[in-house]
């Protein structure tokens, strides 16, 4: 199992699945968290390759996730794609400043999605 | 001042209460404050004076004076009758000291006479002493020349004598003297001289010398050396009375140069109090109200104003009273009227908020299953979950651009929504007017293509990097582009970009159906399209353009249009290459 892995914070089911399909194809390893808290405890024990982060979500939302995984010299390298729910918001600006690498904003195309993924962690 | 004193009603004009307790509560306040009424206790006053000095603050707020002001001050009486009283009171002085002067002239002038009359006195008493000497050589001369003219003189001589001696007995008569019991006794020898003088001149007549010059020399020059012993006490006496009618008048003219000088300077000085106390009763309400005014006009209604005046002074102050009760009422009126709006802002702000809370949670609410539908869709048409059926790849393909129809639905009406309340914000930022030529024509090419439309973006070669919300600004060019594709049948839809005068002109142009002219002014309304039917047929929020203008305007920027029905449309926006920091609309 040389495959990387991707760890999915999202707490929807759907958009879960989705990227869970998207990924199916790929050779990627795929781990889930359900909320923030859970996600950072997970990136901190698994120290996954690279981070899909949602930003709205319940317990801890993805830009408190994000500074606490960057604030944590384990995860700190962690290339994180955050994905907000609205480009015009303002949550981009955010995302990026709390240390994101990137962002996406919902709906994205998972198309779309996979590029950025490829772009920040080839697949081996 | 004003602060010090519990009641204003005994202090007015209209409703004055005894005066002295007024003098009293104005008497009991310490001189600093009383003094610094024009100045420390209003420090905070911007047309406050610095506390005042020298002699004429030292002189106003010193007792006797002090209340002297106050006391005028308090007269009820108007300005013009106080006016009249002191000038009347200053001229008054002037009369008294006029009289006074005349009587002074008038005793001086009686010494003078009667210092002339004992110079007469004297003068007549040396006369009769040489009268006398006269006598007595004419006598001694008849003695020895024995004729009858010799005998006539001694006679004429005793005559001149005796009247002269009933002249200074009439002055010594009619004016007191010390001279008078002397006369008499003078007169007495006398009398009895002239007895014996007619007998010598009857014995010298006769011949009879042994007997003349018996008699000679026993019984005249002893009456002679008395009489003249009695003159020489006249004379010295008349003498000394003169000096002392002299010393008197010096005296009485020292006494008089004293008494006017004192007359003089006391006139002088009441003129003076009269004047200050008068002046200072009408500028000490006129300072009070400067005062009281300055604070009315800092907005301060709650001062009222306390003069000890009871004339027209007095009722200005009531009147400016009634007038500070008036506005502070208004004032407060106007506060609490004020403090209401503020709450009902207060609450509408808190209902917009909630409102823009809203529509942000419903636009995550939306987004999400949305995001899930055009998810799954797309993984369905890249066959991610196995080969689709030719015949579902239309309806799937009609299900994706419903929903992508439906997201921006969802996007032009949360716009719509933030303009409204006002939270509409431009991200200022540098862009490139190319990347935005760059994402429209990404956006817009499979439309064109799909429709069989000509389509041409691109912007004028060497436009530098601009200042703007390029997010924004790409999508009013999507906006409208995506309208001019959506309304042209056939033929072509241009995209052009000008810089003129730090003006960037964005122009699409294309060969569609055209605006009715009584439509063209409101395609940029709110939910207006050129015909209600057009948006059945042709889909759309018809919020697009109605968008459009307000990031345009919001970039300081204008949107019109040029079109002929049939014929196609241009539409135009402008924009500054650098944007201002208006920020909101």
């Amino acid at each position: 199992m040389s495959n990387k892995t991707i760890l999915h914070i999202e707490d929807n089911e759907f958009n879960r699945k989705i990227v869970r399909d998207l990924l199916s194809r790929a050779s990627y390893r795929l781990i889930e968290a359900i909320d923030g808290e859970l996600g950072v405890v997970m990136a901190i024990q698994q120290l996954p390759d690279l981070i899909l982060m949602d930003l709205q979500m319940p317990k801890m939302s993805g830009l408190e996730a994000t500074r606490q995984l960057r604030a944590n010299p384990k995860t700190a390298n962690i290339p994180i794609i955050a994905v907000t729910s609205f480009a015009l918001s303002g949550d981009d600006q955010k995302a990026l400043e709390a240390g994101a690498n990137a962002y996406l904003a919902k709906p994205y195309s998972p198309r779309e999605l996979l590029g950025l993924i490829r772009k920040y962690l080839p697949e081996s | 001042m004003i602060r010090n004193l519990p009641s204003e009603s005994n202090l007015c004009y209209q409703d004055p209460g005894p005066f002295p307790s007024t003098l009293r509560k104005l008497d009991k306040m310490p001189d600093k404050d009383h003094g610094g009424l024009e100045g420390a206790s209003w420090g905070t006053v911007s047309l406050t004076r610095r506390p005042e000095k020298g002699l004429v603050a030292f002189l106003r707020n010193r007792a006797p004076l002090r209340l002297l002001i106050l006391w005028v001050a308090g007269i009820r009486a108007s300005v013009h009758t106080k006016l009249l009283c002191a000038f009347l009171l200053v001229s008054l002085l002037i009369v008294v000291t006029g009289a006074m002067s005349l009587q002074a002239m008038r005793t001086m002038t009686h010494q003078a006479q009667l210092l002339d009359q004992a110079q007469e006195r004297e003068s007549r008493a040396r006369q009769i002493q040489q009268s006398f000497t006269q006598q007595m050589n004419f006598t001694a001369l008849a003695l020895i020349i024995k004729d009858e003219a010799t005998v006539q003189k001694i006679l004429r001589e005793n005559n001149r004598f005796n009247r002269q001696l009933a002249m200074l007995e009439e002055d010594i008569v009619s004016k007191p003297s010390v001279a008078r019991e002397l006369i008499q006794l003078i007169r007495t020898h006398q009398e009895e001289v002239m007895t014996i003088m007619a007998d010598i001149a009857d014995h010298i007549r006769d011949g009879k010398f042994d007997e003349a010059r018996r008699l000679q020399l026993t019984k005249v020059y002893p009456l002679f050396e008395q009489i003249e012993g009695l003159v020489a006490q006249v004379l010295n006496a008349e003498e000394k009375e003169k000096e002392r009618l002299r010393q008197s008048v010096t005296e009485s003219n020292r006494r008089t140069l004293v008494f006017m000088s004192i007359i003089a300077a006391v006139a002088f000085l009441l003129a003076l109090v009269l004047g200050f106390v008068i002046s200072w009763s009408f500028i000490l309400p006129v300072r009070e109200a400067e005062i009281f005014l300055g604070h009315v006009a800092e907005g301060r209604f709650d001062r009222s104003i306390q003069v000890p005046n009871r004339d027209e002074f007095g009722a200005l102050a009531h009147r400016m009273n009634l007038m500070s009760k008036e506005l502070d009422r208004l004032n407060k009126e106007q506060r609490e009227s004020a403090q209401a709006l503020q709450r009902i802002n207060e609450k509408l702000q808190a209902a917009s908020k909630a409102k823009s809370e809203f529509l942000a949670n419903m636009s995550h609410e939306l987004r999400t299953p949305l995001n899930a539908i055009l998810g799954f869709i797309e993984l369905m048409l890249d066959e991610i979950y196995g080969e689709v059926p030719l015949y579902l790849k239309e309806p799937l393909s009609d299900v994706q651009n419903n929903g992508r129809h439906l997201l921006r639905l969802i996007n032009d009406v949360l716009d719509v929504a933030k303009i409204e309340a006002g939270r509409m914000e431009l991200r200022l930022e540098k862009y490139l007017v190319d990347d935005i030529i760059s994402s429209a024509r990404a956006s817009l090419q499979s439309l064109a293509e799909q429709k069989g439309l000509g389509f041409v973006a691109g912007a004028e070669n060497g436009i530098p990097p601009a200042f703007g919300d390029g997010g924004r600004i790409t999508q009013c060019l999507i906006n409208i582009a995506g309208n001019a594709l959506k309304f042209t049948e056939t033929g072509r839809v241009e995209i052009s970009v000008g810089l003129k005068d730090e003006m960037l002109t964005y122009k699409v142009k294309d060969t569609g159906i055209g605006i009715p002219q009584d439509k063209i002014e409101k395609v940029f309304d709110e939910f207006h399209q050129g015909d209600a039917t057009i948006t059945r047929d042709f889909g759309g929020t018809g919020l697009g353009l109605s968008i459009t203008k307000k990031f345009v305007e919001m970039h300081g920027g204008r949107i019109w249009v040029e079109s002929e029905q049939g014929k196609g449309s241009s539409f135009y926006f402008s924009i500054p290459l650098i944007a201002g920091h208006k920020g909101k609309v």
